[in-house]
């Protein structure tokens, strides 16, 4: 007995240290000609867990930007506060506010200078670009990035892409008006985006919060998911 | 990569109004490697009844075959065809005695009861676990995107040219964010006088 | 002038009770002995035209720059200790490159004034921290188009940089900057700048102008940087020579009483 319990003692005991969570939480962004949106839903959870039923994940960045991202809630906090830090930086330095395609493009080599332990997040931001246009700029967490008209992201991600494809890209439809849809539109498509989302994937749901990019300001929303 | 999504292929399943539809796209690759656009992953098993076999594919043509074997064996003994829910049921068992070396698919069965002509679609996982929705069953690689697309798209009693149309897209959208689904797609409308089949181009990427 | 020195002309860094830093003050005497450049900044661009003594018939002119890019929307013209103009717009060029490199855009033309002058006043006596013993000898003149315009910036060795509508620097300044004062008006043509630029380099410069002896850049939005070539320099000194007072045939009538 003895030399077993001196056995269990001399052997090592591998302990292990996750530096990441999963918080789970969808985004989902359009640009149109004149406007963007961006959403999330406001779950935070881990595992089975849900932390909160009403934590938004949209960072109001500048009065044309808003960031929007899910994945490991510390690193969401940890990059959007540096960001910020970098464009007051930005401001000091060059005396005005960073542009949303100036932005587009710090964040990716910010990401990208955390090549070998990077910010865990699946990032979107949208905003209006230098003529005014709608832009929206997805991330992978070691920065790589892409202008796109929409974008799905996080948890639901590869649920909603498809469907933004087809209702708002008007992917193999034919016979319809393939003019870019009106903001009214947009927000319809994303609330029914998120509402099916809410259906099959237990990370996203409770809630949406939404935020309308115009010339005249940023507009925001908030509707009801289901909260199961 | 999953043994289940070695050579990609992804089935989706509806309920109609008095029709039901499966549909699938035609891809056979190995991991990346497209080899075939011509693959059968659906079979008519009955006059208003078809199996779907998502998985790995030599798994959904030696399941099939035990399928039919079993499935002609009870037509033969209890001289009556054999319904949706009873054949999902026998699969269900037939993939259970391989509980601890599972065929690698998840089936997923179509069909209007010989009785009652009540749509039904359900399916299972590997080892035989039955689900038979009110909705639509979706299996396969591009099984999240179908779920997103099925989601906002299905609506209760679709009229069978509306299901067409709502299967197909919801397929062929699901499909192009997915690198291992495509390469052209089938859709089957089971009505009670008639099944059609129409084939459905997609692009080749 | 040379008589004041004390101790207090020792260390560059070192004020003198009347608050004075002796190096930076002589360093800023020293661009006033440098060739003369001029820059001139107009609605529709910037223009910068520069001297170049050749000192020797020997001398292989094409070889003194003294404007030079600094990225696709500025130009630079420097006065004073060539070699030291060459870090600056060394240090210029790197700010351009990573700033675009990380924000996507074009830098201001504040911002790389700015950035060059961070490096103009690290200049000290300890090993550490300092990038030149001394305070860079020279002036320049930054000539560019931004998300404001055409601008021209002036830095001088203390490392404090303006923005001017009009500028002259080196030997013939204090001349060319009564004279742009003189012709300089708001709604200027680029056009009317470059003849400026040249008809007052051509006068308070030793020479006679000719297209070896003088650099002259322009930066416009559809050109950018643009540095013109001898052949183009020498269809602008034609139009320059074209309105000469006929009775003072090496002086130009513009800026003249």
């Amino acid at each position: 007995m003895a030399l077993v319990t001196k056995q269990i003692l001399d052997t090592p005991i591998q302990h292990h240290f996750s530096p990441y969570s999963d918080n789970g939480g969808t985004t989902v962004a359009v640009a149109g000609p004149d406007y963007a949106i961006i959403a999330s839903d406001t779950r935070l959870s881990a595992g089975y867990s849900i932390y909160t039923r009403e934590q938004s994940k949209l960072f109001t960045l500048s009065e044309t930007t808003v960031l929007g991202s899910s994945g490991c809630w510390c690193d969401i906090l940890s990059l959007t506060r540096i960001i910020e830090a970098r464009m007051q930086m930005y401001l000091h330095e060059h005396n005005k506010v960073m542009s949303t395609t100036s932005l587009a493009k710090m964040i990716s080599i910010m990401m990208y200078g955390k090549r070998f332990f990077p910010y865990y997040t699946s990032t979107i931001i949208a905003g209006l670009d230098p003529e005014g246009k709608g832009c929206v700029y997805s991330y992978d967490p070691i920065g790589h990035t892409e202008r796109a008209n929409f974008r799905a992201g996080g948890s639901s991600g590869a649920l909603l892409q498809a469907l933004l494809d087809n209702q708002l890209g008007f992917k193999n439809q034919e016979n319809v008006d393939k003019t870019p849809v009106s903001l009214e539109k947009a927000i319809t498509v994303v609330k029914d985006a998120f509402t099916a989302a809410a259906e099959r994937d237990i990370y996203t749901g409770d809630g949406v919060h939404l935020c309308a990019i115009t010339k005249d300001g940023i507009k925001e929303f908030n509707f009801e998911l289901r909260k199961d | 990569m999953s043994i289940m999504t070695y050579n990609g292929g992804s089935i989706v399943a509806m309920t109609g109004k008095n029709c039901v539809a499966i549909a699938c796209d035609k891809r056979f690759g190995i991991q990346g490697t497209a080899l075939a656009d011509n693959f059968q992953r659906i079979f008519q098993v009955g006059p208003h009844m078809f199996v779907g076999l998502p998985g790995l594919g030599t798994d959904t043509q030696t399941v099939y075959q035990k399928i039919r074997f079993r499935q002609n064996l009870y037509e033969l003994k209890e001289n009556r065809k054999m319904s949706p829910k009873v054949l999902l049921s026998m699969i269900s068992n037939m993939l259970y005695e391989r509980r601890f070396g599972p065929y690698f698919v998840e089936p997923m069965v179509v069909g209007l009861d010989p009785e009652t002509a009540q749509p039904i679609v359900g399916n299972m996982d590997l080892i035989g676990c039955v689900n038979i929705p009110s909705d639509f069953v979706v299996g396969g690689p591009s099984s999240d995107q179908l779920y997103g697309m099925c989601e906002t798209l299905w609506e209760p009693n679709l009229e069978p040219d509306d299901l067409f149309e709502t299967i197909a897209q919801a397929l062929v959208n699901a499909c192009e964010r997915n690198a291992v689904s495509g390469w052209g797609a089938v859709v089957h409308i089971i009505e009670q006088d008639k099944v059609t089949v129409r084939h459905v181009k997609t692009r080749m990427d | 002038m040379f008589l004041t020195r004390s101790e207090y002309d020792r260390g560059v860094n070192t004020f003198s009770p009347e608050g004075r830093l002796f190096q930076v003050e002589y360093a800023i005497e020293a661009i006033k002995l440098g060739s003369t450049a001029i820059g001139i900044s107009t609605s529709e661009g910037v223009v910068l035209a520069a001297e170049k003594r050749i000192t020797s018939v020997l001398m292989e002119p094409s070889s003194i720059k003294k404007i030079v890019e600094i990225d696709k929307h500025i130009g630079c013209a420097a006065s004073g200790l060539i070699a030291d103009s060459r870090i600056l717009t060394d240090r210029a060029r790197v700010e351009c490159a990573n700033h675009w490199f990380t924000y996507d855009e074009k830098m201001d033309i504040e911002s790389v004034a700015q950035a060059v002058s961070n490096l103009a006043i690290q200049f000290g006596d300890s090993d550490e921290e300092s990038a030149m013993s001394r305070p860079f000898g020279v002036a320049m003149l930054f000539a560019g188009m931004d998300s404001k315009g055409p601008q021209l910036f002036h830095l001088d060795p203390s490392g404090t940089y303006t923005q001017f509508d009009a500028k002259a620097i080196g030997s013939g300044s204090e001349g060319a900057q009564q004279s742009l004062q003189e012709v300089y008006h708001d709604s200027m043509t680029l056009k009317e700048a470059i003849n400026h630029v040249l008809t007052i380099l051509k006068q308070v410069m030793e020479e006679k102008l000719n297209s070896t002896n003088v650099e002259l850049c322009t930066v416009s939005p559809d050109k950018m940087y643009h540095l013109y070539s001898k052949e183009e320099l020498e269809a602008e000194l034609a139009k320059v020579s074209s309105i000469h007072d006929p009775s003072r045939p090496d002086v130009a009538v513009i800026g003249e009483p």
